[in-house]
């Protein structure tokens, strides 16, 4: 499978204080990564420096093997697409002008909506199952129904790559299993999904690799169940981790306890 | 009512009430024009025939007085309001206006300046020395802003109030420092005016207010995704300090014109926009002329007012729009409380 982002040794700085010290790691096409580990580990930051919004000091972020900072910023934005968990648009904007906005990079300033627009803009709305809400007020909705709208924004940009800063934070179970459900969609259409996730356990579930970010740096990677049962993953979450193979189950249960 | 179908009728009500207001400022004031006549006499210049000729004074008044500062008005109003709704959008704040950037400080600070340098009877000297006190302002905001670091949107606004303090500090100096018989000259502006205002004053401040608004609409689009946050807008593909740093041009520039004509005329920057957003929403290619639109209205019917309450003088025209502009905000605030 293609390679599509790749981190390399990447060093990046917030401020005077360095947050990541040498990250590695791969997205390759129709791949779901999920990015887990502890607060303060690094992960919006290495969410924010795979886009291309944070410089790297050392190292590289190459999407589609070209540097990311290399792209014209349209050229990126048509590629790549960056959810958020920061919903800070106009409260009065509708659910539908928030999401053609997702089209911008593929208009600019002046050109009109073309019926290519209207298309994907539909279709990102029926994909998230908030087509219904299309002419509501943003400042009308829930936190969850913010949040599905925030993503439908970045499947209307049509990108081959995702990245997500915990999607699925304020919704219930319903529309959790429903996000992921629509991310999945999106990895069989051949996009690159990588998301940071706290629910280990939604986490294990959904993404076939799991990579631990632990004070900086990629504690441990592989599949899931690996990931989770390693002692890196106990050091990084101060817990100990066990899991508990369900009789016909797809996915071990995990329970998680204070180290005694 | 559907969305698309409120806007229509939001933007018929607007361009009726413009026009309405239009005819009403033209034709009142110390000396009462038949609006029938005004009408036939603006007809006649553009090639119709006249149909209720004017008196020689009536023409007179009506071509030298009246129309430029009813025109004036409009644009004055339009301006600021373009300039409040795209400085909302920037600063991502439904309270920003151009004062933030210390635009109407600045200017003032330039008009007594000039004023006490003796130039407040030379010709055209008290709008130039306002306008270019206002960019003065405006560009120690940006560079004082970017010293400090890169500049964020909150330290854009601290430095705003900063300078415009520091500018008002000085306007006062100036002021007591001034002769007794100049003083007047610059009170009344610093209240905002529109008296003896001339085809000049609409040629060189109009043509500046129309042509900086309607570069502002042409952006309009880069406005919307900025106003979704610099994360976002960035990865949109936004260069996002080039993009604020031309709206935040030409608001000043939008913004020093009408100061610079109007002197100060608080609050059409914050009512217009605050009240219209509901009727044609948030987005820039909506917001924008609709502002325009009813900040004309606001100014207009602001300066009707002005030349006419009082029959010994003209009353201050900003503080015509602040008596209807704070009462406005306050209620605002009270029913947006009261939802929440």
């Amino acid at each position: 499978m293609k390679v599509m982002l790749e981190a390399r040794d990447a060093m990046v700085r917030r401020g005077p204080r360095r947050v990541l010290h040498g990250v590695s790691l791969v997205v390759r096409e129709g791949e779901a990564v999920a990015l887990v580990g502890p607060n303060a580990a690094g992960k919006s930051t290495l969410v924010r420096a795979l886009a291309g919004l944070l410089p790297v000091e050392r190292g590289e972020v190459l999407l589609e093997g070209r540097a990311v900072g290399a792209w014209d910023r349209d050229g990126r934005a048509r590629v790549l697409a960056l959810v958020t968990p920061e919903e800070d648009a106009p409260p009065a904007l509708t659910v539908e002008d928030r999401v053609a906005l997702g089209r911008y990079p593929h208009r600019g300033p002046f050109r009109p909506m073309t019926a290519d627009d209207r298309a994907a803009v539909a279709a990102a709305l029926a994909v998230t199952g908030i087509a219904g809400l299309s002419r509501r007020a943003l400042e009308t909705l829930s936190a969850g129904e913010r949040q599905l709208a925030a993503l439908a924004r970045g499947l209307a940009q049509q990108p081959r790559v995702l990245l997500l800063d915990e999607p699925g934070a304020h919704l219930d179970v319903g529309h959790q299993l429903g996000l992921f459900r629509v991310l999945d969609e999106a990895r069989r259409g051949g996009v690159a999904v990588l998301a940071v996730v706290h629910d280990l356990q939604r986490a294990a579930a959904w993404a076939a690799r799991m990579v631990l970010l632990h004070e900086g740096r990629v504690a441990a990677e592989g599949p899931p169940n690996e990931v989770l049962t390693s002692p890196e993953a106990a050091r990084a979450f101060r817990v100990s981790v066990r899991a508990h193979a369900l009789p016909g189950g797809a996915h071990p249960l995990y329970s998680f306890e204070e180290p005694s | 009512m559907t969305e698309p179908r409120r806007r229509r009728v939001a933007f018929a009500a607007l361009a009726a009430t413009l026009a309405l207001a239009l005819g009403l400022a033209t034709a009142s004031g110390s000396v009462a024009l038949p609006p029938l006549s005004v009408l036939s006499s603006v007809a006649a210049r553009l090639g119709a025939p006249e149909f209720s000729p004017l008196s020689e004074p009536g023409q007179a008044i009506l071509w030298t007085v009246r129309l430029p500062r009813v025109l004036l008005a409009a644009l004055v109003g339009g301006g600021l309001a373009v300039v409040g709704a795209a400085l909302q959008s920037v600063f991502r704040n439904p309270m920003a206006d151009s004062g933030l950037l210390g635009v109407g400080s600045g200017a003032a600070l330039g008009a007594v300046l000039a004023v006490k340098l003796g130039w407040g009877q030379t010709f055209f000297a008290l709008p130039v020395a306002a306008f270019a006190g206002a960019m003065a302002a405006v560009l120690a905001v940006y560079v004082l802003a970017h010293a400090a670091r890169r500049a964020s949107l909150h330290g854009l606004l601290l430095t705003g109030l900063a300078v415009a303090a520091l500018a008002g500090a000085g306007t006062s100096v100036l002021l007591v420092a001034t002769e007794e018989f100049r003083v007047k000259t610059v009170l009344f502006w610093l209240a905002g005016g529109l008296e003896g205002r001339s085809w000049t004053h609409v040629q060189l401040g109009g043509g500046l207010i129309l042509a900086g608004s309607a570069a502002l609409l042409a952006l309009s689009r880069p406005l919307d995704v900025l106003s979704l946050g610099t994360d976002e807008a960035a990865a949109l593909g936004l260069p996002v300090h080039l993009t604020r740093l031309g709206l935040l041009a030409l608001s000043s520039l939008v913004a020093g014109a009408a100061t610079s004509v109007a002197g100060s005329v608080p609050f059409v920057g914050l009512v217009a926009p605050h009240a219209l957003r509901p009727l044609v929403g948030p987005l820039g290619r909506h917001l924008l002329p609709a502002a325009f639109l009813g900040g004309a209205v606001l100014v207009v019917l602001a300066d009707v007012a002005a030349r006419t309450l009082s029959a010994q003088m003209d009353l201050p025209l900003g503080a015509l729009t602040a008596f209807v502009g704070a009462p406005y905000f306050l209620l605002a605030l009270r029913t947006s409380e009261g939802r929440s």
